[in-house]
């Protein structure tokens, strides 16, 4: 048992840092939010300059066959900039789609490209019926000869707007919300019959409803087996829990460590606000919150890397945490900050509407802790 | 990083295992002679029984893995009860300033479990704020030994002590931290009046306890004179950033599950009702990150010494946890959670009611109430100063 990184991961974790310090000040990262495709093309390919695209893959995809403890660092320092590249969409969900199902072909089609940065997915499991039921799914799929034609509708879609290919969860048998009978579809972004209405979410970054008219995709398109879907579904839904996480922990560090620093600069009632022991126990109410995350984190990202199907318990508690904490956080954070709190101008509210979105992906707080008490 | 234990914890923990099997208390065995056998079995394995006493003074020398599992394992196995007073906090202060005659004089007794003992710290105007204790010790003039008058309260266990080791003001005329002087005398003398606090739950475990005249030889002073502030402060800091006891609550939320199972619902139980189930869930989910929260610790006390900043969380989420399950078993105590007896009643588990409920309250009290622990986190941690 041990916390230590490998000298490998500490140079990865160096490496994202300082990328994050150099390139992610609030103003750069309003303007990116703000442009046509709601993130950096240039920093992108950095990225993928840099080998983080190709981390979660193994080196027969062309990949540094790194697992969730390496994401874990990329997304913990993402977390400190509010990163918009579409790592989380493309590469962890997306790409942890294909790795995992994917024929030899379609892995070598698209793996490739996307760790060098020229391809881009997006993973569409979500619709407006199913809340945060992974296996609610009536987008149906219906066998033609070779081919499926996919009909339905899909909600809050991460980086369609940009995605060359988008994974589409269908149903192709059972009921409603049988986790049997669920099928993942690698779907051209441009097919016949699909549309995408795009729209910037909470925290400025991108997502769509996707409507699927009779859109025909090869059976060579499937990903995983027929009627098999859930299980990579599962697997990549747990992964993004995982990014997620590490995500709001990187988040939570920036707030509670700006709040201190803010409340010692800020003086009323002829003191810093820092000395007020009412504000100094709130912090240390954060702080903690933030230790509590962070141990949570470790505990099932190592879990999962043992025994992914063990970890189970562990992600729903880490999601219940992570969606409770980080509002507390943000709340706190803002509230700290008093009236400034409340404007764009202090990164603060940022790093709050990004903490309220992850709370909102996946499962909320109140759905995993339902779902823990099952275990 | 990973989670798996390491060849040699894993045959550590098979040790570890096997002894305690070996040493189980039969059926009809006398408790203390059972006690002192396990002790005595205990110290041949090379200081098993005094596991956090460092080598130097017969302690195993553990790993912070090894005393992680040494904790696990005695949290689900019947070990022989120990009082903290010596063994965990008097002892440290021995090795740390006591001389050495002092050292041969007071630990092989500490050791044996021969010797009970309190702590004098807390008094009526020094709680929280505990440098602000009054009691007087005054060296005589030919400096052979000290006259101590005043009163500690809230002394654990003083009514069964047979020694107490005490803070006592030898200086007031500087800021109150420094003239405190750190001494060790005798509970069984003449000029020392003990008298029993009931707390809430029905117990006498606490006591006041007045000193009159009581001569107190120099040759029990540990360190200088003035400086036992220092001492004491520096143990209180490593009581702080120990073990907060996760896997003993682990084993009691399971146990509460369970009662919680018997409790019929309808067609159900108690575990069927969604909002207590909740509280359950999010009560475990907290114990299963501060379990984490603690091993970080030790793995940052293993790699450099120096402590993390997690580790200050410690207490506060460990003593909380502590009393959220206390809670939790009167809430499944029911209409039952009223009956005040010392044998169970209606449901097996409703133990005195309410009482191991209200005995937890003092879990966030002692050893610096919580809000004198965030205080501390605030100043050592976040780096933030008071309002002067």
């Amino acid at each position: 048992m041990n916390f230590e990184l490998s000298e490998e991961q500490k140079m990865i974790q160096q490496s994202v840092e300082r990328f994050v310090k150099d390139n992610y000040d609030l103003t750069t990262r309003i303007k990116l939010s703000a442009d046509e495709n709601g993130y950096s093309v240039e920093y992108w390919n950095s990225m993928a300059e840099l080998g983080w695209l190709g981390l979660p893959f193994g080196e027969s995809d062309g990949g540094f066959g790194g697992n969730q403890i390496d994401t874990l660092i990329v997304m913990e320092q993402f977390g400190r900039g509010l990163v918009l590249e579409p790592y989380l969409a493309s590469v962890i969900m997306g790409g942890g789609a294909i790795k995992r199902g994917g024929s030899d072909a379609l892995k070598a089609e698209i793996l490739p490209k996307l760790i060098e940065g020229k391809r881009q997915l997006s993973f569409a499991y979500a619709e407006p019926q199913s809340r945060f039921d992974l296996d609610d799914v009536v987008t149906s799929a219906r066998k033609e000869g070779d081919s499926f034609v996919l009909n339905g509708h899909k909600s809050m879609v991460q980086n369609a707007e940009s995605a060359n290919q988008i994974i589409v969860v269908a149903r192709t048998s059972g009921g409603q919300v049988d986790q049997q009978g669920i099928t993942l579809f690698l779907v051209d972004a441009d097919s016949t019959g699909l549309t995408k209405e795009n729209f910037p979410t909470v925290d400025g970054l991108r997502a769509s409803e996707i409507t699927l008219e009779n859109v025909l995709v090869s059976e060579e398109r499937v990903i995983g087996s027929v009627n098999e879907g859930f299980e990579i579904l599962q697997a990549v839904a747990n992964d993004a829990i995982l990014a997620l996480s590490a995500e709001a922990v990187g988040a939570m560090e920036v707030l509670y460590k700006d709040t201190v620093d803010y409340t010692q600069q800020r003086e009323q009632f002829d003191h810093a606000l820092s000395e007020f022991q009412v504000l100094q126990h709130r912090m240390v109410d954060m702080f903690m919150e933030y230790e509590q995350c962070k141990s949570m984190l470790f505990r099932a990202t190592m879990e999962v890397v043992q025994d992914p199907k063990a970890a189970q318990k562990t992600i729903h508690g880490l999601k219940h945490l992570i969606g409770k904490a980080g509002i507390f956080v943000g709340e706190n954070a803002v509230q700290l900050h008093g009236g400034m709190g409340v404007t764009e101008e202090l990164r603060v509210g940022h790093f709050f509407k990004r903490l309220l979105v992850i709370d909102s992906m996946f499962g909320n707080s109140d759905f995993h802790l339902e779902k823990f008490t099952t275990y | 990083m990973d989670i798996e234990l390491s060849a040699e914890d894993i045959a550590f923990r098979e040790d570890v295992r096997g002894f305690f099997k070996e040493n189980r208390m039969e059926k009809g065995e006398d408790y203390f002679s059972w006690r002192n056998d396990w002790f005595a079995k205990a110290k041949e394995k090379g200081g098993w029984d005094v596991p956090k006493w460092p080598e130097k003074f017969g302690g195993p020398g553990w790993t912070p893995t090894q005393h992680y599992i040494w904790e696990q394992e005695t949290a689900v196995e019947n070990v022989p009860f120990d009082i903290p007073f010596g063994l965990g906090m008097l002892a440290p202060i021995v090795m740390g300033y006591g001389n050495e005659e002092q050292q041969e004089r007071f630990l092989p007794d500490i050791r044996a479990r021969k010797v009970n003992w309190c702590q004098g710290y807390s008094e009526p105007g020094a709680g929280s704020d505990l440098a602000n204790l009054k009691t007087k010790a005054v060296l005589s003039e030919d400096g052979t030994y000290y006259t101590v008058n005043g009163s500690k309260m809230w002394t654990t266990l003083a009514h069964v002590a047979d020694w107490i080791f005490c803070l006592v003001r030898t200086d007031d005329s500087g800021i109150k931290q420094k003239g405190i002087t750190f001494l060790l005398f005798p509970m069984k003398q003449e000029g020392i009046e003990i008298k029993p606090i009931i707390t809430l739950g029905g117990a006498h475990t606490v006591n006041t306890v007045h000193f009159t005249d009581v001569k107190v030889p120099v040759e029990n002073r540990i360190g200088e004179e003035g400086k036992g502030w220092t001492y004491a402060k520096g143990l209180l800091e490593h009581e702080r950033t120990g073990l907060a006891g996760l896997s003993r609550s682990l084993v009691a939320l399971d146990k509460l599950k369970e009662s919680a199972k018997s409790v019929v619902r309808g067609n159900g139980n108690l575990m069927d009702d969604s909002s207590y189930k909740a509280k359950i869930a999010e009560l475990e989910i907290d114990i299963m990150a501060t379990e984490f929260t603690e091993l970080r610790s030790l793995a940052s006390a293993s790699a450099g010494g120096e402590l993390g900043p997690e580790s200050s969380i410690l207490k506060l989420k460990g003593t909380e946890i502590k009393q959220r399950i206390e809670k939790l078993t009167v809430e499944a105590s029911g209409i039952y959670s009223s009956a005040w007896s010392d044998k169970p009643v209606g449901l097996p588990f409703a133990k005195g009611g309410t009482q191991g409920y209200l005995n937890s309250r003092y879990f966030t009290i002692y050893g610096g109430a919580s809000e004198v622990q965030k205080d501390i986190v605030a100043k050592k941690v976040l780096g933030l100063t008071k309002r002067s």
